[in-house]
């Protein structure tokens, strides 16, 4: 795997997390975006709001946090398909506001796998509280 | 009239520009570069955005026509991505009103590329007084 796509902004690492490899421009773009493993091989994802994520009412912009729901509950689909997933559609439900300075991690989980279809979830937390969560399905590519 | 920007707020001057060439007609957002995924389709995730902007600038507008100052918030998107867009690609937005409550919109929208539908979506907005945010 390479190094993946630099971001436009440097930004350190929440305590415990590497930056993600990004491999897509518009997530590069958005990022640095993070994740780290936990001891039992869960991976988590995180990012942190800044003043180019946020909406006028300076929350966090519910495309910043479907973009992030795209990525990484897309990085599980294409782990459990074993290729690359497109995706078809995805809901999200917005439970509470994230905020600048914010870390919004991403727990993902991977609820169905068929031949050509994926089903796949996650949910959005800051600081142990959800923000978002979200449901998803995925085409597997080739698969017919 | 020349085209204004819509939502810059930071995301969405970010992500964007969204613009729209006259009050009533349809949102107009270019697909560049930095938009694309991988496969250098049109990222699902900026795709959702530019629906969320289109959803969310027709919901605060019609929130503000009974109350100048409304604030909208999403409560919840759902995003159907029906085709891909590609660079260069410029990608017309429209959205209405399906029902107004007193407290919730619903709205549907769709965004297309000549007459390609990219993605329809539908979502559930809060209306809410700037003052009690």
């Amino acid at each position: 795997m390479s190094a993946g796509l630099p971001s436009p902004v440097f930004v350190a690492p929440p305590p415990g997390y590497m930056p993600s490899a990004l491999h897509d421009p518009f997530e590069a773009h958005v990022g640095p975006l993070f994740e780290r493993t936990e001891a039992d091989g869960t991976r988590i994802f995180a990012f942190i709001a800044d003043p180019r994520h946020v909406d006028e009412t300076g929350a966090v912009h519910e495309g910043m946090l479907m973009t992030f729901a795209d990525a990484f509950i897309g990085g599980a689909a294409n782990h459990a398909a074993g290729g690359d997933c497109v995706t078809l559609s995805m809901q999200a439900s917005f439970l509470a506001e994230a905020r600048t300075g914010d870390v919004i991690e991403c727990r993902t989980q991977v609820d169905r796998v068929t031949r050509a279809i994926i089903f796949a979830s996650g949910r959005f937390s800051v600081r142990g509280e959800d923000v978002m969560t979200a449901t998803s399905l995925w085409k597997v590519l080739g698969a017919r | 009239m020349s085209p204004s920007t819509v939502d810059t707020s930071g995301f969405g001057a970010y992500a964007g520009p969204v613009l729209r060439a006259e009050s009533g007609g349809p949102f107009l957002f270019e697909i560049g570069a930095h938009h694309l995924n991988g496969a250098d389709r049109l990222h699902g995730g900026m795709m959702m955005a530019l629906a969320s902007i289109v959803l969310g600038e027709i919901a605060k507008e019609t929130a503000r026509t009974r109350t100048p100052d409304a604030q909208v918030k999403p409560l919840s998107l759902n995003c159907d991505f029906v085709s891909a867009g590609e660079k260069g690609e410029t990608v017309e937005g429209r959205a209405e009103v399906t029902r107004a409550t007193r407290t919730v919109l619903f709205m549907s929208g769709e965004l297309r590329v000549g007459s390609r539908i990219l993605m329809t979506a539908t979502g559930v907005y809060a209306i809410g007084e700037p003052a009690a945010q």
